[in-house]
């Protein structure tokens, strides 16, 4: 039974951070542990890219799809889409415009949104669900009844994008919002389906010397971090503390069978562990 | 194998991995500078009940035909309650930061139905937008201080308690709304260099950088430590102040514009 504490002119509720103002190093350490619960082990996150998959049309997502249908009913998937070149455009307009960090951020959920619903479209039949924010813990929900969910990837830092140390561009962007959602849920893998082979130490699409990097740690990848990455670069600024996700794997969704070998446990494209 | 069926634009094919980007002439605008983001402190005011709640939200309704005002609810005891509950059983950050936003939600609606006939209006995130219309009707809108991030804020090392508190929601509505200045009303004067319900004897500051306050290395802050971080990064709000309403004519001289209490401002 919780006891009320006055005396200082406030009610409290007596708790170990009663009174505390939270900024304390000491007073935050309280709560910690080592361990963490793991929400919904056993789901694995699965990113379709937006530019890298989505703005190339029928040609390269309906063979995805095909390869989706039976993933679907054999792993437990959550799996969430990029915005592609209309997230660029907009954001374009946007800053030319002179809106706030936070107002960019405000739209660009949008056009994400509606690759999810492209997406669910070609899904359906084989039992996948668009999946909104209110409906966050709906995915006991979803998995019992054999449905993947596909979210939106943006997080929804909305007006409340904080400034970006580089510019006026949102720092939080698709790859770093499903990240998070897989790290809160306490899923330990998670598969980038790009346009390229997995990850390189510049962009391969400019640079003819591009070496591909098949496998790294997050450790050797923070000490010679490319300056042009395939993933928003908050991804591996967030990974440090997070405390579930173990693998980070990025494939060509170009080559058919490729995700199917991701989700079966091979380490196809690039592979980039936290230890 | 297809193209890529982009549009052109500024962006063109760079990933959106932030930064600035070449040929684009960036200049900002302030969607309502004049409005006053103001936090109703939830351990320091809200917890504190009607003897000091209602003092401030006087002097508030009084200026309300001077000044546009956003009020943003603190947490409080509540807060810490669940935050330490939800820290026992081991629930990841993001999942404390969603169960921590119920508390300033409450604490808004309350003040709402204080203000109701003076026009106090509760609002949600998705009504950000909708300020404007507020303002025109001389409303007094009040809403949660906590950042709607919840269960995408980001976890950090050695503490579970979310980074991004009501300190930071409602020092970020100020940034976005291009404000030079966010209010926030406490129960002390300003800051100080320690906590003066430990240390009666604790010297007051009353105006001090980011960069000096961080060479402080203080071991307790009136303010979340990441509103230092954004403030660093700002566009507008270069400034944040801290009053204490529970002496009469503070919030007063603060919403007019005095540098009562402490400043804390962005090189």
């Amino acid at each position: 039974m919780s006891d009320m504490v006055t005396g200082d002119g406030r009610t409290h509720i007596r708790s170990p951070l009663m009174k505390e103002s939270l900024q304390d190093r000491e007073v935050q350490a309280r709560a910690f542990s080592e361990r963490e619960i793991e929400i919904m082990p056993g789901v694995t996150m699965v990113s379709i890219g937006g530019q890298s998959i989505f703005d190339r049309g029928a040609e390269a997502i309906l063979p995805l799809v095909e390869e989706l249908g039976p993933l679907m009913q054999e792993h437990k998937l959550l799996i969430g889409v990029g915005g592609g070149t209309r997230v660029r455009h907009t954001c374009s307009v946007a800053l030319d415009l002179g809106l706030p960090t936070g107002g960019v951020a405000q739209l660009v959920g949008a056009m994400e949104e509606c690759n999810a619903v492209f997406l669910n479209a070609l899904l359906a039949g084989h039992g996948s669900i668009p999946m909104q924010r209110e409906h966050f813990w709906d995915l006991p929900l979803y998995f019992r009844s054999g449905l993947t969910p596909i979210a939106i990837s943006v997080p929804p830092y909305h007006f409340w994008e904080p400034p970006n140390a580089e510019g006026p561009m949102p720092a939080h962007g698709s790859d770093f919002g499903l990240f998070m959602h897989a790290e809160v849920l306490g899923m330990d893998h998670i598969i980038y389906v790009k346009d390229e082979d997995g990850l390189y130490d510049k962009d391969p699409k400019r640079h003819d010397d591009a070496k591909f990097i098949k496998r790294t740690t997050l450790a050797e990848l923070q000490a010679d971090m490319p300056q042009e990455l395939i993933l928003d670069r908050q991804v591996f600024q967030a990974w440090p503390d997070a405390r579930h996700l173990e693998r980070i794997q990025i494939i060509n969704g170009l080559v058919p069978g490729n995700l199917t070998r991701a989700l079966a446990g091979e380490d196809v494209g690039t592979v980039i562990t936290r230890s | 194998m297809s193209e890529r069926n982009t549009i052109d634009s500024v962006l063109g094919d760079s990933p959106l991995t932030g930064g600035e980007i070449q040929g684009l002439n960036y200049d900002p605008i302030s969607m309502d500078p004049d409005v006053r983001v103001v936090k109703l402190g939830g351990q320091s005011l809200l917890d504190r009940g009607r003897a000091a709640l209602f003092p401030v939200l006087d002097e508030i309704v009084a200026a309300k035909d001077r000044h546009k005002m956003l009020l943003m609810c603190g947490g409080g005891t509540r807060a810490r309650h669940i935050y330490s509950i939800a820290s026992e059983l081991e629930l990841p950050t993001g999942v404390l930061a969603a169960l921590g936003g119920y508390v300033p939600m409450q604490n808004a609606r309350m003040v709402q139905m204080l203000l109701a006939k003076h026009g106090g209006l509760y609002m949600l995130h998705d009504d950000f937008e909708k300020l404007p219309l507020y303002f025109r009707l001389g409303c007094l809108p009040v809403m949660t201080g906590m950042p709607p991030f919840a269960y995408w804020e980001k976890p950090v090392e050695g503490t579970r308690i979310p980074s991004n508190r009501t300190d930071a929601g409602v020092y970020l509505s100020a940034e976005v709304m291009g404000c030079p200045r966010a209010i926030y009303i406490k129960d002390e004067e300003g800051l100080h260099e320690h906590d003066p319900k430990k240390h009666p004897d604790a010297k007051h500051i009353p105006r001090i950088s980011v960069a000096e306050l961080e060479e402080l290395d203080l071991p307790d802050l009136i303010v979340e430590r990441s509103v230092l971080e954004h403030m660093k990064r700002a566009r507008f709000c270069k400034e944040i102040q801290f009053v204490n309403g529970l002496v009469p004519g503070n919030v007063t001289r603060a919403l007019d514009g005095e540098d009562v209490g402490t400043i804390i401002y962005a090189d």
